[in-house]
């Protein structure tokens, strides 16, 4: 291959796939994905759909990288537009070295490309109209091409359909491999031959990584912890959680049930967790807001629960398909009453499916809702991790007394004081353990009380329940130049756009340091360190409010120190983009610098 | 059951309800029907919703949970997939079945659990002072809709399979009711709906009025429990001429939600430990599932 020298090696690309809504984006980068990564690479895919079935701008992006990347690079590098709104919508991702391929059926490219862009016009619709009498077959035909530009080699690429398509049906497999083929003998038209792509594939062996999303990775920490209970009401961006609980959770004797609303789903789910199953139920803010009830009424009947809000943009019904972080407050602050409850915040699928883990056990022993803080981009986008390591976790069981303990005892008390203010669980189906379980202000025994004595140490036992939990709760994880002044702090899939930013910054002569805070809610020590060893901490945030760093703030942290990025126009953060604005930022700070110097 | 006796667990409650309270008949029925049929205190989970008849899981000795107001029977759905070895009955009013709750009563007659549901129907919110609840009639209260009939409601589902309407002020034939219904869910054949005509004596006492119009289908010749759609006629009929059915209205035959959804080859959910040895090849499999 001797035509390839001088190609760049494939080491970090970013590829949209964009058009209507239907026109199988989605299949052409998952395909690419899949294939990319057996050949070494890591990827990671990010999609960017309206809430509508067909229709509608819809575009996929992959990222295949050799190391370690969490999150879609700063510019594309490839766009292949299946019309002009493609080219319009995902021309500003653009730069002067980007590729464009461009289905000209429709008319010729629209004049929004940065300049020195290059472009390949073919009329994918119109080939597979003429040729296939289906407009379905145009994606298949653009692989062909996409394909031969990034080096890869067709054989490959008829490998990848097979495997992709062969579980849809045979005709469907030979329907496909043949605009496959209309692909590779369109790109031999535009001169770009089998090999002689934009790019060489670096050949590595393979290692073992799992591609998997953050909704995924929570239902199987769910299962792993030994969570045997689900219920869900569909809703973007959740319904992952649901979908594959109900394929894997059976076959381990575990319940996943769609429930007829977000209602029925909490009170279902907190049925099942007052048997001593544990219990998970999944939403999003719309559904969250419905569920509020069931919230505090795990809290005050010390009903063990978590609860997974895959955040999209609100208020209200918002945006359902965009990403957001702003139901922070409901999940800290949300339900009526005061009770006791915790927030972790994965930022990546392994954390993902570590802290579902935690939240898991966590829910078991302090008897309290726990919240997992998703995000839509962090539950929905696909990203390549190591295979989970089952040896590295272990569901620890609650607190329990079985029969045997009662009788000793001679007494039950399902709410008993106690020095740790958790009370022993006695599971329905328990000689012995008869007992009350109820959201109204109760005694020991569980019976409906206002006793004014009585109502102050259930409160304190309740709420003192989480003190004793915060030496436990999973910690931080620290990033970058420990040394530095100048601090991130941002939750969910904003971990790896503040990796990579931290990058770039940092090749301005910017030395930053990262907190990924791992538990929101109780806010932790090590959070309020962090900030405090810092001269300026930039909290970042998909939302307006700036509710994370209130949080943090109405804990204890200086509020003199935090500056605000937020962002809440539903698209997500690429690197360079926040590494500009922090720029600007430190700009304004060095110019007040200067301006107060002169005041003194 | 020995063991039991020298356990010091919640002593049960004294009911709160008022002097004549039809919902003192349910209870008496209840335990009775336990007894008789053998069902141990700490194999029962009794959950109830919010009002007066919300308040019956305090005064049995079993496992007791007070649900949110209208969502006992979600509750009682997830309890029973969870444990099904458990018998599960869900109580409450017509207030929070049937208002608040109406929608989980029609989800929970197109699932058909094995749950029986108990129902004090008594046309009126009794906790909250009187207001005029779904089965209040027109004129009650200045309340100009007609009331909603359950039993209609839950015959037009396919998969109902036990429908019956008792009465406080007939004990004998509830206790009959009761035991069919908790026969039909112990033998696992799916949902007993129970609903008892149970009268309000402080803000709407309807005893001797219901007493005149009730009309009781077991002792009709020739009805068949069986025949839905003879049910259904039968009952608009006697709506039409101003009569209350009461007796076992219809029994069917449908698989029951735990049947359908639980792993026969697995412990149930609330049985299984916690710990990844028993699964360790499901898990394996997921990964593998995921590396592509």
């Amino acid at each position: 291959m001797s035509s390839n020298n001088g190609r760049p090696i494939l080491e970090d690309v970013n590829v949209i796939v964009a058009g209507q809504g239907g026109d199988g984006s989605l299949t052409v980068i998952t395909m690419l994905a899949e294939l990319l990564r057996t050949n070494g690479l890591n990827v990671y895919t990010e999609r960017d759909v309206l809430s509508r079935i067909r229709g509608g701008h819809a575009a996929a992006t992959m990222r295949a990288f050799a190391g370690d990347r969490y999150c879609i690079g700063s510019s594309i590098n490839l766009l292949v537009a299946l019309d002009e709104e493609a080219v319009e919508k995902n021309a500003r991702q653009l730069d002067s070295r980007s590729v464009v391929v461009y289905d000209d059926s429709g008319g010729p490219v629209p004049s929004v490309l940065p300049q020195g862009a290059i472009v390949y016009s073919a009329p994918f619709n119109r080939i597979a109209m003429r040729t296939m009498r289906r407009e379905l077959y145009k994606n298949s035909i653009a692989f062909g091409v996409v394909g031969r530009l990034l080096g890869l080699e067709d054989e490959t690429l008829r490998e990848t359909f097979i495997k992709h398509f062969q579980r849809m049906g045979q005709v469907i497999l030979e329907y496909n491999l043949e605009a496959l083929g209309l692909g590779f003998h369109l790109a031999d038209e535009k001169g770009i031959h089998e090999g002689e792509g934009l790019y060489r594939i670096k050949k590595t062996a393979p290692e073992k990584r799992m591609l998997i999303t953050g909704n995924e990775s929570v239902a199987f920490g769910f299962m792993v912890a030994g969570g045997r209970f689900f219920c869900g009401y569909p809703i973007t961006p959740s319904s992952e959680i649901l979908e594959t609980l109900q394929k894997w959770l059976p076959r381990c004797g575990g319940v996943a049930r769609q429930t007829e609303d977000e209602l029925a789903g909490i009170n279902m789910a907190i049925g099942a967790a007052l048997t001593g199953t544990r219990a998970m139920v999944a939403t999003s803010g719309p559904g969250f807001s419905l569920m509020q009830e069931g919230v505090g009424h795990c809290g005050s009947g010390e009903i063990p629960l978590v609860i997974v809000d895959c955040q999209r943009s609100g208020p209200s019904t918002g945006m359902p398909t965009k990403p957001e972080q702003s139901d922070l407050n409901l999940m800290v602050f949300g339900g009526h009453g005061d009770f006791p409850r915790i927030v972790l915040a994965p930022g990546h699928p392994d954390d993902c499916f570590y802290l579902t883990v935690d939240a898991t056990n966590l829910a078991d022993k302090y008897q309290c809702p726990v919240f997992l803080a998703m995000d839509q981009a962090l539950s929905q986008n696909i990203a390549t991790v190591e295979p989970f390591n089952l040896d590295g976790v272990s569901a620890v069981p609650g607190k329990r007394v079985e029969a045997e303990d009662i009788e000793k005892a001679g007494v039950y008390k399902r709410y008993e004081f106690t020095e740790d203010n958790i009370s022993a669980f006695a599971a329905p189906g328990t000689p012995g353990g008869m007992s009350l379980v109820t959201g109204n202000e109760h005694n020991e025994w569980g019976l409906v009380s206002t006793d004014p004595v009585n109502r102050v140490k259930m409160m304190n036992k309740r709420m003192d329940k989480i003190k004793a939990a915060k030496s436990e709760l999973p910690t931080a994880r620290h990033f970058g130049d420990k040394d530095a002044k100048i601090g991130f702090i941002g939750i969910g899939s904003l971990f790896g756009v503040i990796l990579e930013a931290m990058e770039d910054l940092e090749r301005e002569g910017v030395k930053t340091r990262y907190l990924q805070p791992r538990t929101v809610w109780p806010v932790l020590e090590d959070v309020l360190a962090f900030i405090d060893k810092c001269s300026r901490v930039y909290v970042v945030e998909l939302n307006a409010q700036a509710q994370l760093a209130h949080i943090l703030v109405h804990q204890g942290a200086d509020p003199g120190k935090i500056i605000n990025i937020l962002k809440y126009d539903g698209i997500p953060f690429r690197p360079a983009e926040l590494a500009k604005r922090v720029l600007g930022e430190e700009g304004r700070m060095i110019k007040k610098g200067k301006k107060e110097a002169k005041l003194q | 059951m020995t063991m039991q006796t020298h356990i010091k667990t919640f002593t049960p409650a004294r009911p709160i309800w008022c002097a004549g309270c039809g919902d003192f008949a349910v209870q008496g029925v209840l335990e009775k029907s336990l007894h008789k049929m053998g069902i141990p205190p700490h194999k029962l989970m009794l959950l109830a919703g919010i009002g007066c008849s919300g308040t019956i899981q305090n005064n049995l000795p079993c496992y007791g949970y007070h649900a949110l107001h209208g969502r006992v029977l979600p509750a009682a759905i997830g309890a029973k997939l969870a444990n099904p070895d458990l018998t599960v009955i869900a109580a409450g009013g017509d207030g929070d079945g049937y208002a608040i709750g109406a929608g989980h009563l029609v989800h929970t007659f197109k699932s058909n659990p094995s749950i029986m549901y108990v129902v004090m129907n008594n046309c009126n919110y009794g906790l909250t002072k009187g207001q005029a609840s779904p089965t209040s009639p027109i004129g009650y209260h200045d309340n100009p809709e007609s009331g909603m009939d359950s039993i209609l409601l839950g015959l037009s589902f396919p998969s109902a399979t036990f429908i019956a309407r008792g009465f406080s002020g007939n004990p004998e034939q509830l206790e009959r009711l009761m035991e069919a219904a908790l026969d039909h869910t112990e033998s696992r054949k799916g949902f007993a709906f129970l609903e008892v005509l149970s009268p309000c004596v402080t803000y709407y006492d309807t005893h001797r009025e219901w007493r005149a119009r009730v009309y009781n289908v077991d002792e009709e010749e020739g009805y068949d429990p069986a025949d839905r759609s003879m049910a259904f006629q039968r009952c608009l009929k006697l709506r039409d001429e101003g009569r209350i059915p009461i007796g076992r209205i219809f029994k069917g035959v449908h698989p029951s939600l735990e049947s359908l959804t639980l792993n026969k080859a697995e412990l149930p959910p609330a049985q299984q430990k916690v710990g990844h040895e028993g699964h360790r090849e499901q898990y394996d499999k997921f990964i593998n599932s995921y590396m592509g």
